[in-house]
Formats: C-alpha cells, sequence, structure tokens
C-alpha cells in the first residue's frame, strides 16, 4: 500500500517547496455578512417605463459588515458571496487596521471546465476512472495535456487519449486541495498585520443587475375634482446573490455613470466531448425541419414578450385601485425620503430581504384629495388644416402642500383610473396610462392622457393672403423686407359632454411670425399664444386668429 | 510526511528540472502595463545552451503576444529563427495529426468487458475516421461499440498553450541567463478614485487605486509590475479615445507643478511596491493616493445649446470643482480613470452620488467634474420673442426661469451656448461674462424653495 503512492508524496513536497516562494499569504476567509445595506439606483438611460425583470440595467451600492480574525503575518483575505455582478474597481474596504497592499477578484469560478483548466496549467494528477457498459470500472493515473475548450486530450500509462471519445464512461477526479477555484463570486484583499486582530469590516462595492421604478396610481374621484395618488416603489435583484435581512434604500434622479464596460466573469462551463469527426456508414443526412404553422395573426413571441412586458406592480396596481377602501395607509409603511446631495433617498422603513432574482415592492406615496384641473389641450400652428380629432386631457395640479402634494416625485409611470356607473355598480375603470418626469417640490405636475371621442377639435386655414404692394413695417422700430402673408386659421371645439369644460389652444409660432388679431385675447405660456376656452355643455365653439410671416 | 521521504522527493524534484529546457522556477518576470491594452513583458530566466544549433522554449508566454515584438537575448548565442505555435492540442488535431501513421486501438466488448488490442493505420478524418488494420479498412466505431484510440505521443508542434520557441546557435555548452522580451495585449490598467465629500466643510478625502486586469490568456507569477500613465500610440493606430468622454470640459486649468513620481519621457510611471501575481481573469487594485480634507466647490451647471424652448424644466448639473496641486489640492497627477462620489446619508453611511471619467491630469490642475442630474435645481429657457429686424438680422428674447426645491440658495452657472456669428446681447437683466464667442455665462443666484428669472436681448444675424 506505501508503495502505491511515491508520486502522491512527491507532489506534497514540491508543495511545499514552491509555496513559500510562490507567496507568504495565508488565505483566511471573512465570515459571512453580519449586516449588508444595499442601496438601489434606476438605470440612468432608461425612461419613465418600467424595466424587464431579465434585463437589469440599474446598479446598487452593496455594503456588508464581515468580521474577521487576523494572526500575525501577511493573509489573503477572502470575501465570499459577493454579489455576481460586482465591479470590482468600485469595491472599498474600510476597518482593516494596517490597509490593503491590493485587492483582486478572480473572475474564474467553480465549474467543471475551470477544475480542468486548473489542472491542466498545474500539470497536477487527475485520476481517471473508465467504465465499460456491463459495469466494469478501472482507473489509472494521468495528466491532462489540453484544456477543455477544444476538448480534453489526457496522458495515461498508457499513451494519449482522449476524454470520452471511446465510447465508454469516463469520467476525470482532481485533487481536493489544488484547484484555488471558489464556488461563489470572491474578492479577496492582500494585507499584512503584526499581531493577533479581531476586526469588523466593511465592504462596499457597486454591483451591476439591479433596478428599481416608480409605478403610481391615479384615482380620480366621481366629481372629476381631486384625484387620490398612491405610489409604489418596485426594486429587482437579478444577481445570483441575495441579500437576507438587509437595510434597502433606493436612490431617485438622474446620476452619471461612465464606468463602461464590467470586466468579465466565467460562470463555468461544462466539460464537452469534442472528438475526431464521428461519421460512420450508417450516417442519413440532416432530417428536414418543418415549422409549426401558426393560425393567421398568431405570435407566439409577441405573446411571452406580453407576459414578460406586464410588470409586478401592475397587478398590484389593479387590485389596489379596485379595492381602495381596504389599502391601509400606516406611515411605517412607507419608505422614508431624505435629501442625498442632490439626489433623493428613500430608505425601506423595516429590514427587508433582497432575494436572488426577485422584484419586491415598497409604498412610496399616498396622497388623497389633491385638487385636480382637467383641461382639454391642443397644440397647433398657423397654416394648418386638420380633420376633428379628440382633444388631449390633461390632469393638471401643483406639486405644493396646499395641493396635498409636496414631496418629490420620482419619474415613473402612471395609471390613471376614473369611476364608472353609480349608487352600487360603481367602478374604477383604467382610464389610460402615462408618464411622469422627476418632479421637485412646487412643479406643475401633469398627467397626459389620451382623449376620448366626446370633445373633438379641428383647425382650418381659411384664407392666405399676399397684400400688394407690401405695407413698409408695421411696427415700431421693426423694418421689414420681402412679401408679407396674410393667415387666418379658424379653431372649431365640440363638446358632447353634458357638463361644461375647459380647452386650451396652444399656437406654435415661428421666428419672425407674429399674432396679429384674434377672436379671443390669448394668454401667453412658453413664450406661446395660448387661447382658454370654455365649452358650454352639448355646445360648440369657434374661434379665429391671423398670424403674417414675411418670405 | 517523515524525513526520507522528503529527501526522496527533493531528489526526484532536481531530477525533474534538469530535464526542463528553460527553469520556469528561476524565472523573473517584468511586466511594464500601458494604458491602453499594451504592454511589454520582459522575462528572465536561465537557457541551458547545448552549443551548435538548438531550439529553445518558452512555454507560458502571453496567448495574445505580439510575435513580432518578439527578442530574445543572451551571452553567445545568435537567433536563427522564431515560431510561434499556436496550433491548439485537441482531440480532432490529434486525430487530423495521426494521418499516416499508426495509433493502438482497443476494442472493448461491452458484455464482458474484455480488451482487444489492435494497430490501425489512420487513413483520413473526413467526417468520419477511415482506419487500416491489417489489410482490411474500416471506419472509426461504424458498429456504435466502444473502441479507444491511444495514441503514442502529442506531436510536436500541437501545444496545450501557445508557446513560443526559438532556435539559436550557441557558442559553448552551459546555462546562462536570457531575457526574453515582447509586447502583448489584454493587459490593461486604469485608476479608480473614491472620493467621499462632506457638505458640512466642503471637503473630499480622495482616495486613488490602480485597477490592472487581465485577460491575456496567461497567468504572470511574481512579476515586478510597473504601469505607465499615458498614451504611448502605436504605429498605424488612431487615437482610440475612450467612448463617452464627456462634453462639458473637466479640466479648467491645466496644471503646471512637477510630481515626485518616476517619469518615462512625457509620461508617469506607477510602479507597484510589491512583486504580485497576475492571474489570468483577474482584476487587481492597488492604492497609490490617500488624501484627506481637500477643499472642493459644490456647484451647479445648465447650459442652453441653442437660443430654444424647453418645454419642461431641465434639470442643472451637480458639479465639484477642487485642485490637483500641492496647495489645497490632491498633491500629485492623476492618471486617466473614474472618479467615484460618495455622500454621507443621514445615518451617517456613505452613498454614491455619481462618477465620471477623467483624462490623465497633471498635477496642480483645476478639475470641474459633473456627478449628474440635480433633483431640485432646474431651469427652463423659453424664447419669449424671436423678431425679424431685416432679412439678415433677428432679434431674440429669451427668458430663462430657475427654480430651487431645496431648503437652501444655490447659485446656478447657466450658460447660453450656440452664439455662433456676430450675436451680440443687447441687453440682459444680470451681467454675462463670455468665456468664449459662443457662449454667455451667468452667475445665477436662486434663493431657498424659490425662482429667478433673467431675460437677454440678443441681436443675432440668424
Amino acid at each position: 500500500m506505501r508503495r502505491a503512492h511515491p508520486t502522491r508524496s512527491i507532489l506534497m513536497a514540491l508543495t511545499v517547496l514552491v509555496a513559500p516562494a510562490a507567496a507568504h499569504a495565508q488565505d483566511i476567509t471573512a465570515s459571512a455578512p453580519v449586516d449588508v445595506s444595499v442601496t438601489v439606483y434606476r438605470d440612468p438611460y432608461r425612461n419613465e417605463g418600467g424595466f424587464d425583470l431579465n434585463n437589469l440595467n440599474g446598479f446598487a451600492l452593496v455594503t456588508e459588515t464581515r468580521r474577521v480574525v487576523l494572526t500575525p503575518g501577511q493573509h489573503r483575505l477572502r470575501f465570499e458571496g459577493v454579489a455576481d455582478g460586482i465591479e470590482p474597481a468600485s469595491a472599498i474596504v474600510s476597518g482593516l487596521p494596517t490597509g490593503v497592499i491590493e485587492k483582486n477578484r478572480d473572475a474564474a469560478l467553480l465549474s467543471p471546465a475551470a477544475l480542468i483548466d486548473a489542472a491542466e496549467a498545474q500539470q497536477g494528477r487527475v485520476l481517471l476512472s473508465r467504465t465499460t457498459p456491463s459495469g466494469l470500472t478501472t482507473r489509472s493515473e494521468g495528466t491532462i495535456r489540453s484544456g477543455a475548450d477544444g476538448g480534453v486530450v489526457i496522458e495515461t500509462t498508457d499513451g494519449i487519449e482522449a476524454l470520452r471519445c471511446s465510447g465508454l464512461q469516463e469520467s476525470v477526479s482532481f485533487e481536493a486541495s489544488r484547484t484555488g477555484l471558489s464556488a461563489k463570486p470572491t474578492l479577496s484583499v492582500l494585507t499584512r498585520v503584526n499581531r493577533r486582530i479581531e476586526a469588523t469590516i466593511q465592504l462596499s462595492y457597486l454591483a451591476r443587475g439591479f433596478d428599481w421604478a416608480a409605478d403610481y396610481v391615479v384615482s380620480l374621484a366621481p366629481d372629476g375634482k381631486t384625484l387620490d395618488v398612491g405610489g409604489w416603489i418596485t426594486l429587482a435583484n437579478g444577481n445570483g446573490t441575495g441579500f437576507p435581512g438587509a437595510s434597502v434604500q433606493i436612490v431617485a434622479g438622474r446620476l452619471n455613470r461612465d464606468s463602461g464596460e464590467i470586466e468579465p466573469i466565467d460562470f463555468g462551463r461544462p466539460i464537452l466531448a469534442r472528438c475526431w469527426p464521428r461519421g460512420s456508414t450508417s450516417d442519413t443526412p440532416d432530417p428536414i425541419y418543418i415549422e409549426r404553422a401558426y393560425p393567421l395573426g398568431f405570435e407566439p413571441w409577441r405573446f411571452r414578450q406580453r407576459a414578460m412586458a406586464m410588470p409586478a406592480p401592475m397587478a398590484a396596481m389593479a387590485e389596489s385601485a379596485m379595492a381602495k377602501d381596504d389599502i391601509v395607509v400606516t406611515a411605517t409603511g412607507r419608505a422614508e425620503q431624505e435629501d442625498l446631495g442632490d439626489l433623493k433617498l428613500y430608505r425601506v422603513p423595516d429590514r427587508s430581504t433582497v432575494a436572488s432574482r426577485q422584484a419586491k415592492q415598497v409604498r412610496l406615496i399616498d396622497s388623497l384629495a389633491v385638487p385636480v384641473k382637467r383641461i382639454y389641450a391642443f397644440d397647433t400652428y398657423p397654416n394648418n388644416t386638420t380633420e376633428f380629432e379628440p382633444m388631449e386631457v390633461i390632469l393638471r395640479t401643483q406639486n405644493d402642500k396646499a395641493s396635498n402634494l409636496g414631496v418629490p416625485l420620482p419619474s415613473g409611470r402612471v395609471a390613471v383610473f376614473e369611476t364608472a356607473g353609480s349608487g352600487a355598480a360603481t367602478r374604477k375603470l383604467l382610464a389610460g396610462e402615462t408618464s411622469l418626469r422627476d418632479l421637485a417640490v412646487n412643479e406643475e405636475t401633469e398627467f397626459k392622457l389620451s382623449g376620448g371621442p366626446a370633445v373633438q377639435v379641428r383647425q382650418t386655414t381659411e384664407s392666405r393672403e399676399r397684400p400688394d404692394p407690401p405695407p413698409p413695417g408695421v411696427k415700431g422700430q421693426t423694418i421689414r423686407t420681402g412679401a408679407r402673408f396674410n393667415l387666418v386659421d379658424r379653431v372649431e371645439i365640440t363638446n358632447a359632454h353634458p357638463f361644461p369644460i375647459e380647452a386650451e389652444v396652444e399656437v406654435y409660432i415661428d421666428g419672425g411670425e407674429e399674432l396679429v388679431r384674434a377672436d379671443r385675447e390669448p394668454e401667453r405660456k412658453n413664450g406661446r399664444p395660448l387661447f382658454r376656452i370654455t365649452v358650454p355643455a352639448n355646445e360648440s365653439v369657434e374661434f379665429r386668429y391671423q398670424t403674417v410671416y414675411y418670405e | 510526511m517523515n524525513i526520507r521521504t522528503v529527501l526522496a522527493a527533493s531528489c526526484a524534484l532536481a531530477a525533474l528540472q534538469s530535464t526542463l529546457p528553460a527553469f520556469a522556477q528561476d524565472k523573473a518576470l517584468a511586466i511594464t502595463i500601458y494604458a491602453d491594452d499594451l504592454a511589454l513583458v520582459q522575462d528572465k530566466r536561465p537557457v541551458d545552451v547545448a552549443g551548435g544549433r538548438q531550439r529553445i522554449e518558452f512555454a507560458g508566454v502571453s496567448a495574445q503576444i505580439r510575435p513580432e515584438t518578439v527578442s530574445l537575448s543572451a551571452n553567445g548565442i545568435t537567433i536563427v529563427e522564431q515560431n510561434f505555435d499556436f496550433d491548439l492540442l485537441t482531440p480532432a488535431k490529434l486525430m487530423e495529426k495521426a494521418v499516416g501513421s499508426v495509433v493502438t486501438i482497443v476494442r472493448v466488448n461491452p458484455a464482458t468487458g474484455q480488451e482487444t488490442r489492435e494497430q490501425a493505420e489512420v487513413l483520413a478524418t473526413n467526417n468520419g475516421v477511415v482506419l487500416k488494420i491489417g489489410d482490411r479498412i474500416e471506419v472509426l466505431r461504424d458498429d456504435g461499440l466502444p473502441v479507444r484510440v491511444i495514441f503514442d505521443k502529442v506531436p510536436e508542434n500541437l501545444r496545450s498553450k501557445p508557446t513560443l520557441s526559438v532556435t539559436v546557435d550557441g557558442d559553448r555548452r552551459g546555462s546562462r541567463p536570457a531575457t526574453l522580451s515582447y509586447l502583448t495585449s489584454g493587459l490593461g490598467w486604469r485608476a479608480d478614485y473614491v472620493a467621499l465629500y462632506d457638505d458640512a466643510s466642503s471637503k473630499i478625502d480622495v482616495q486613488g487605486w490602480v485597477t490592472l486586469t487581465n485577460s491575456s490568456g496567461t497567468t504572470y507569477d511574481n512579476a515586478e509590475t510597473t504601469l505607465v500613465a499615458g498614451s504611448p500610440l502605436r504605429a498605424g493606430e488612431y487615437d482610440s479615445r475612450p467612448y463617452g468622454r464627456p462634453q462639458r470640459p473637466q479640466l479648467v486649468e491645466a496644471g503646471t507643478e512637477t510630481g515626485d513620481r518616476e517619469r518615462l519621457g512625457d509620461f508617469y510611471l506607477y510602479p507597484l511596491a510589491e512583486r504580485t501575481t497576475i492571474a489570468n481573469m483577474q482584476t487587481k487594485q492597488v492604492s497609490f493616493l490617500d488624501v484627506h480634507g481637500v477643499p472642493a466647490k459644490h456647484g451647479y451647471e445648465f447650459r442652453n445649446y441653442w437660443m430654444g424652448t424647453q418645454e419642461e424644466p431641465q434639470s442643472a448639473k451637480t458639479v465639484y470643482r477642487f485642485a490637483t496641486g500641492s496647495a489645497e489640492g490632491l498633491g500629485d497627477q492623476l492618471p486617466a480613470g473614474v472618479l467615484r462620489f460618495y455622500m454621507r446619508d443621514k445615518q451617517g453611511d456613505p452613498q454614491f452620488i455619481g462618477e465620471s471619467t477623467i483624462d490623465h491630469t497633471p498635477m496642480g490642475s483645476t478639475l470641474s467634474v459633473s456627478t449628474g442630474d440635480a433633483f431640485d435645481v432646474k431651469v427652463k429657457p423659453v424664447v419669449e420673442k424671436r423678431e425679424r429686424l431685416s432679412s439678415r438680422r433677428w432679434r431674440t428674447t429669451m427668458k430663462y426661469t430657475l427654480s430651487n426645491a431645496s431648503p437652501r440658495a444655490v447659485t446656478v452657472t447657466l450658460q447660453q451656448d450656440g452664439l455662433w456669428g456676430d450675436t451680440r446681447i443687447q441687453s440682459e437683466t444680470m451681467r454675462s461674462t463670455r468665456p468664449n464667442a459662443d457662449m454667455a455665462e451667468w452667475q445665477v443666484n436662486v434663493p431657498a424653495n424659490g425662482t429667478s428669472e433673467l431675460s437677454v436681448v440678443f441681436d443675432s444675424s440668424y
């Protein structure tokens, strides 16, 4: 028995001789996180819409508190189980009394192919076991001569062979102590201490594969004069690492991201039997595939996309809108907001688990009875004849305390519900979907919806004339050359509602163009004429405006 | 393990070494990494010269070596030729190279496990292996039964990893030191900065790390490593500036101070203090800068790119300005990299507030770095009036409304860009400066939770 292992003894001696020369560092693994904080940032390049759970482009700042005991000497202190989306360059380790000599993140994780590659690089002995169909197993020692990528070539006492090309069951096993690979994403730091230290260390890093979104539910009161605003924060972790019992924050506002591509991580590959050509005389040509026919208009991928696009909060939103009276609004359940420099930070009140590949929701806002104006809007420009079209609906309010708001509103999607029916048949139904940009306190807040057919608008250019000869200038010091055109446009608004409506028509005027006369006195908004019109119930209103421009 | 085993092992080790062509154990690696995916590897190791013509092999060179840059220097040898073998060893290549030669096949009886050995000549490997066994020709594993194929040896030019071989002419026998040097891609570095801004004192603490990455396919053991800040342009290549470079200028003043770091021509050198192992696929960071309490000015900036209306208020950029000089600054030149800003939240925990790339920056410079958009500070430019004075003269009245929802007064640097030609400011409600002919700039104070307005009349030829 003793004679059977001379090679093993030599290998061990080799290890002893070589190891001190290579590095004096001793591997020490820090404890699992005893405390963890996760701050989630949204994708800076995503618009107000929701995110795709399979492709999260936001990120998070993860801060882990871990414990470690160091004896005098040089150590490779390993932090196992960091998020797999870690940006190693952003890692900060604080709490080590003597500082950090260097930080490392090895991208190769323990995997079948990584084991083969490590065995090949170290020229270590592997054990090849081979089993015949009759169940007879033989074992022989060998070395790996080429790595996993192009197929494994192994050298045994018999000669050179290729792994799994013979048709027999073959597998290799490795010396446990020599792989040097970690099973989880691992960050390590090299540090040196001269006395025994028990330290509490903070490791913080940015990690990709997170995102969050704000989703608002706006419910209009039956009289249409007020609305209730509810909001959810939905945050998602697409990493393979979970963060149990974490303190969770999210940050609103757009911040710069400039890191570029993340360093690659090798999650490992299987060992594939890549052999020599294996055709035989009995091979037949490849069968022809016939694509499955679908009924006209049925596109399976579209259905899949729609299922994916249906965001998790939507279900909850619909539910909350249906049963508004059942919502228990508690201050403790809501995310608390504070300023973080020029950004807004929201703190989830209780510790919470951000599990791997999970989306989770926290209440962002609940504001009841927000006074609102319902405006029917039309943007137009002179010299433009249109067909009748429905006017856009704007629900306008001010983000201030007087309007029961007055809190920063992070950008997000908005679902607007209105009441239908009366008495016992009252139902809340989705009236439209829109979005909000980042709104600071005191900003004008508008929910824009596409209007229904009840309120229609049309503009007609009635006349386009060039008086001859052109008059030499009209107003003040303005000197004009070229031919002058006179335009008269007519706007008609029809209201099929049994109640009066407020309408706004904004006229986009080009440089040099001028509004000279109108049936109604215009106001000004964004430097442009704005007509504010009340259309009585079941009536229509029309007005004309005259503009001039010069060729 | 007893002493006898150790001794036996040491003897075995000695025996093993004498058969190696170049002693990997004694090799001293020096690596110089430049900033744009270029590194110089200097590999010193003793080689055994037999005298006369001989081939020396260097395994474990970078897999992304540029073979045309290889040079080998040692006393008393002349280089005859250099080869870089990258035909990698795979089962398919093994069989292909065996065409025309004899291999051993072992047929295994599936029922009994009994083995039958035969010698076979490989005739072809096109879509299947054709063998000649005795005077019969058959297709390998045509019947699907297990057959092991055993090769005597690995063909000489099939390697498990890229190998450089040099044929030399040696004058005499004996071991001597040789230096192999070559350029490779796959190694790169940049700087990463962590800046913690303290709002109360308007100061930043900055840590600088050099981050080097190795995707060259090879591990470099125990290497003496030097990083070069600067981008020596290689012949025939364009200056490929990093993508996504910010449009606003960050270097306000270029510094004129000299640091005490080692130089190489116009570039600064950052040698790592200790030898280090750069593993393949590894990201490694080493500290090079740690300064505390550097004054930094927090401000806001907004640029309107042309004389146009913004339909909705736009956020101003958050900007931090600080110096890199020895007085009241970072006191070092900064290699290009990413500067990440952190700030403490109400509970005292540092939170990330944005980042920006910076270019190589000389000592004594002033940097102005933007971290992102301010949630509460916004600007809404509106064209109030646009009149045509003549066919070639226009008058534009702009109104800028600045709003501040934060509980403290701020100053916004407001810039109107796009003042091409002979654009003049006819009147303004606040004095402007003209940083350049295309741009006017105002410093607008906005009260806490309030708004400010600025009106300007431009006289322009378009």
